[in-house]
Order: C-alpha cells, then structure tokens, then sequence
C-alpha cells in the first residue's frame, strides 16, 4: 500500500481550532498529530499581581461552555489558600451551579454536535428537519441548564453572583421552587431524550485499553466534587497532588501540553466518572445505567457519549435534591464569609463537564497572586485522544481518506474537547 | 428578499459569543431560517470557507498572524462586520497586560517551547479593518445580537444604549453600589445593556462591556481614589477588559491621574 497523508484543518462542530494530521506510510500509521492551533491567552501571567476577588472573574474566561466549573474551581482555589471556610448553603447553591452547566454542556453536545453525526445531518438545524421534536427537546434541556445558571450564578456564561466566600444574592423561595417545577419537566423529557440517545447505534471502530480518572466523591453518591483523585490503576491521590497524576509536556504541534500518568495516557470525562463511580448512582440515573448494561472498561470513546447522556439525568435528579434540602432547611440569609488577604497556597478540583478540572493559586505576604496553574479536562485527555485517533486509522486503514477522516471527527467529537480551555499552556512553577 | 448569507466566525477568545448565539434556544431555529448561514464550524460541518457574505459576525480578538490574516479576508469578503463581544470590540482579558512584551509574556508562560509560534499583543478587530456595528459584552447579551439581526433583516442597524450602566442600575432602583457601599464599581463608564447584571447582585460593575463613548474616567478616579482605593487597585480594575480603549490606556489614566 502506498503512503498518504490526511490533513483535516479544522474539525468542526466542536468549540475552538484544532485539527487532524496522519501520515500514513508503506501502510503503516507513521503519526497522527491533533493540532491544536487556538490563539494563546497567557491567562496565568493575565491573573499574577491581583487580589483575590479579581482572579476568578478573569480565569472563568478560559471558556464560555465550561466557565460555571471555572469559576467554582477558582473560588475553592482561593479558599482553600486563604483558610476560607463557606457554609453549606454556599456549597449546595456551588454544587446546584455546576450541575446546570453539566446539563447545558451535555445537551449542546449531545444533541447539537453529536446526534447530527449519528443521523447524517451536517447540523442540528437541517437535523431539525427530519426529527423537530428531539431537537425541541435537546433544545429545551439546554435551556434548562441555562436557566439554572442564570438562577443561580446571575448569568448562564460567566457568572456574576458566586463569589469568594459565598454569593451576592440569594435565589428566592418562589425562584428555587419555579426551577424545581422546571426540573420536574426536565426530568420527563430527558428520560425520552434518553432513550432516543441510546437507542442510536455505537459504531466501535475504535476500541483500546483506557486508563480512567476522575473525583472521588467526599460524602455518599455520585458527585462533581472531590478531595481526591481516583484512578482505573487502583492508585488514588489528594486533589493537591494533581500533578503527579497530570505530568504536563509540551509537544511541538500543539499549543496545549500533554499529560500522561506514569508515562501513559488516560482519559477523564463522563466515560470515565460513570466507569469509576457509576455505582454510586441513584434514582433514575441507575436505573438506566443498568438497563444499558454496557462495558464502560471496553474502551470505546463513542461510549462518552453515552455516559454524558447517563449524567444528564442525574444531574436533573441531583438538582432537585439540592433544591429539596435548600427548601427544607430555607434559603438563610448570608453574607459571603469573611476573607482575611494574605499569603497561601491552596487548590481546588471540580469534575467539570469534560472531566476534572484544577486551579491552583499563591498568593504573597500583601495577598497578590503570585503563580497560577490551571489544568483543563480537555488538556488531561489530548494525549489519550491522539491515542485513539492512531486506533481508528490503524483500524480503517484501507478505507478512502473521506470514511478514514470522518471517523477521526466522530472520535475528536466524542471527547467533546473544548480548545479554548485547553490552550492557555500554564507553566507550573510550585516548589 | 433573499436570504443574506451569513457567517459566524471565532478569532481567539472563550468562545461565549458564539456561545451565547446558540444559548438563543427558543429562537435559534427561527434565526438559523431566516438566514443563509454559510459558515458557523461551532455549529455545523460543511462550512464555505470563500463565498461572499452579507454580514459576517466576528467574536474574539487578533493574537496572532492567522487570526489578522483570517479578519483581513473576511472584511473583503463580507459587506457588514459585526463585532461581537468585549474581545473583539476592545480586546477583552487577553489584552490586559499588553504593555509587557510578548517575548518576556511567552518565556513566562511556555518556557522554550514558546519559540514555536508567533503571538502578538491581543487587539480589537478595529485596529485592522473597518468594523460596521459592534456588539459588547462579556458574553454579548443575547437579546442585543436578536435585536441586530432583526433589524439587520430589515436593513437598519440596531440602536444598542450609548447610556452607562449606572443609567440602567438606577432605573432599577438598585442601591449605589459605588458612593453608598463604597466598591470598586465601573458603572458610570462602562456601556449600558446588561440590566446592571452585578449591581443587581450586590456585586461591583467590573467594565465587561466596556467604555461608553466621552467617559470621564478622570472622575471615576477621583471617586475611586476618595473611597481609599491604591492606584494599582484602580489601573487592575479598570483596565480588565477594554485595556486598549483609548480612555484606558496606560498613558491616558497618568493623565486623567495627574488632572485632578
């Protein structure tokens, strides 16, 4: 077989630039290169001299679709270098904000980048079209993500309202009970959306060994949260530690470093929480990870999507958990808790849409920062996606270069790789 | 009338522009049939990379020679630009610390691989080409972009406020987050549209949507500086996103400084 090359220079429908290089030779796969070429922010040089107040509102501009997880991250970050203690109405009103992004993040992917593909369709619009009913319902639960965002953090894209300490306003009785009722429909319409996302078929193309990470969760069930990092090699770390699992290096075709854990790549992600925690599901959610009864170990990436679609639902229930134990106990009218500026160092991990995310602050003896590092999900699982780019090819290798390139985008896009997040190639300095 | 044809173009930024397009989820699929969308790759594949467009709308700023390259060829493709975004309309965060060089910025951030690409300092779309109507906000707010394409469809430009924020707080009767709490507050200078989103939460106006048009930002300082904040303070808030609005420069806040 001859030598060829396919060079894709923009993958589309996913958020950001990036694109596709494979070198194939003498028939065999040489190189297959993700190449991110998003312009650099130098976000971490952006936030050094400021006080505390002002490094979250600027570090959630990383990325719009993954900025309620940012600005989470960023608040415990700070928090924790400051010895700031919140209350527990701040950290369920934290929790209820993450999991209306993880609603709209996985209903824009699933139903406006993904289901597209699955159908043939160039886009959900012309998708519209042949199915206008599942994309009114994908629509619909965006919305719903939205809504509990707009609620919750005063704006669906970079929140206003959540601050160090606590919030600026608190939702109102009648607000939390209007998006408990909007839940409530949330739920009935994800349940058929569900169905309709796994009823679709999962072409496995490209099935390897993963290695899996992601949050354990603190209390009981399955969460965002964590205040350690597990893994699918049994090794389990404290969230402070993150760099022994996310060991960064550079590589020439891309403006956002690898990681690799122990020299090998792994992924992080929706796969890999439900392959890790998904018996600590609940309700609903637990239900229908039974009922699909699928291998998440098997190592099929498409798998993600899937799993997104699991978390949809538990993140519909989780919500109206939240707002159930706010309602009973009250919304309590607070201040964010008091900040003393000061030196520190401190990190915070949140599971963000696209797997766990950390930042990570020092900040000097007059309370100005002094490094940052930031460690995005889509950054963590590049090096494993590259790796399952090299499968597919290997597995499609005798195909035209059209059937090769458009299962390269299915795999790029069940990642669901968010570029802006990726690419703000932080150097980690901390001693 | 035909349909214009319409593309949805990213330079460098978060991507919440575009997203915010798509967080239109009552309305999207209306806008999307009234208009020929020829390029969205967000959204869509099958994107034409070459065609002429009647209003190309572009979010994020020029960081690098690709992204200048890429706006230049749009200007000469498109018969309105729309910016949209703080980004695009003043540089946004990304051009916060533009005064340092990128040489020293780029050996901070990458180390030796930074010798790999070349970066430049974050500009809005107007220091390269004629922008037609600019939309701020960080993210734009998606009535406004609504509103454009509205009135675009019907071949008129959208009246978007020229009045600040502290117009709107006021309106709502918001307790004065500047002179009676005594915050950091943008209000009075930045451009109106959000409903003073941050006032109404208790919280300072940080300029996301930057500058209005003749702010006096001499008097802001003056205020700011009678309330007990450090000048470094001032200059960090001021300058978070729109560092490249003439207002904001370095030079003009020494000199707005050394007036009073």
């Amino acid at each position: 077989m001859r030598s060829k090359s396919i060079v894709m220079d923009r993958v589309c429908r996913v958020e950001g630039h990036g694109g596709i290089t494979v070198n194939i030779e003498d028939g065999k796969v040489a190189d297959v290169e993700m190449r991110i070429f998003e312009g650099p922010r130098f976000f971490e040089s952006l936030v050094v001299g400021k006080t505390y107040t002002e490094v979250a509102p600027i570090l959630m501009r990383i990325c719009a679709i993954c900025s309620a997880a940012h600005m989470v991250a960023s608040l415990m970050a700070v928090e924790n270098a400051l010895d700031v203690t919140v209350s527990e109405q701040t950290r369920l009103l934290r929790e209820l904000l993450v999991q209306g992004g993880n609603i709209e993040s996985h209903a824009l992917h699933l139903f406006c980048l993904v289901i597209p593909d699955l159908l043939g369709h160039p886009s959900a619009v012309t998708l519209a079209a042949d199915y206008p009913k599942e994309v009114k319902l994908g629509l619909d639960l965006k919305k719903l993500g939205n809504t509990l965002q707009e609620t919750i953090g005063g704006r669906a894209i970079h929140s206003v309202n959540a601050v160090v300490g606590g919030f600026g306003r608190l939702p109102a009785r009648q607000q939390l009970e209007d998006l408990k009722e909007q839940l409530n429909k949330g739920l009935e319409q994800t349940l058929v959306a569900v169905d309709f996302v796994s009823s679709l078929p999962v072409p496995d193309f490209c099935t390897s060994p993963n290695i899996y990470a992601a949050l354990a969760s603190n209390g009981e069930g399955y969460r965002l949260f964590g205040d350690k990092i597990v893994l699918s090699t049994g090794d389990m770390k404290e969230i402070g530690a993150y760099k022994d699992v996310c060991n960064e290096t550079v590589v020439p075709h891309s403006h956002a470093k690898h990681s690799r854990f122990k020299g090998n790549p792994f992924m992080v992600g929706a796969l890999a929480r439900i392959a890790l925690n998904g018996k600590t599901l609940s309700g609903q959610a637990k239900q229908l990870e039974a009922r699909l009864d699928l291998d998440w170990f098997f190592g099929n990436p498409l798998h993600n999507n899937i799993a997104q679609a699991i978390e949809l639902l538990y993140s519909i229930e989780n919500a109206i958990e939240i707002i159930d134990e706010l309602l009973a106990t009250g919304i309590k009218p607070e201040k964010p808790a008091e900040v003393t500026a000061g030196p520190g160092t401190g990190t915070g991990a949140v599971e963000a849409p696209r797997g766990t995310l950390y930042h990570r602050y020092r900040f000097d003896e007059g309370g100005r920062l002094t490094e940052a590092d930031v460690i995005t999900p889509t950054a963590q699982n590049l090096a494993n996606l590259e790796k399952d780019l090299r499968v597919t090819v290997e597995n499609s290798i005798h195909e035209s270069n059209g059937s090769i390139a458009s299962k390269l985008e299915m795999v790029v896009r069940a990642y669901d790789p968010c570029i802006s997040c990726a690419v703000h190639l932080l150097e980690v300095n901390f001693k | 009338m035909e349909k214009p044809s319409v593309g949805i173009y990213g330079l460098t930024g978060c991507a919440g522009d575009q997203l915010a397009i798509l967080n239109c989820e009552d309305e999207l699929l209306d806008v999307a049939g009234a208009l020929d969308i020829k390029f969205f790759p967000m959204a869509m594949t099958g994107n034409d990379e070459k065609c002429p467009l009647d209003i190309a709308f572009v979010e994020g700023a020029v960081v690098q020679p690709e992204d200048e390259q890429m706006l230049r060829e749009l200007r000469d493709r498109a018969t309105l630009l729309v910016a949209i975004g703080t980004c695009a309309v003043w540089g946004g965060v990304q051009a916060m610390k533009n005064e340092m060089p990128r040489e020293e910025i780029k050996r901070h951030v990458y180390g030796p691989a930074g010798k790999v690409f070349e970066t430049m300092a974050a500009q809005p779309l107007s220091h390269f080409v004629k922008v037609d109507m600019a939309i701020s906000g960080c993210p734009i707010e998606k009535d406004q972009f609504l509103q454009a394409v509205a009135t675009l469809l019907h071949g008129d430009l959208p009246r978007l406020p020229t009045y600040s924020v502290c117009a709107e707080c006021k309106m709502a009767e918001h307790p004065c987050v500047l002179i009676e709490k005594g915050e950091l507050c943008l209000g009075p200078i930045t451009v109106a549209g959000c409903k003073a989103r941050c006032p109404s939460h208790n919280r300072p106006c940080i300029g996301c949507r930057g500058p209005i048009e003749g702010a006096n930002v001499s008097s802001e300082i003056q205020i700011l500086r009678e309330k007990g904040f450090t000048w470094v303070d001032i200059q960090n808030r001021l300058r978070t996103f729109a560092a490249e609005a003439d207002p904001l420069k370095i030079d003009s806040l020494r000199e707005a400084l050394n007036a009073q």
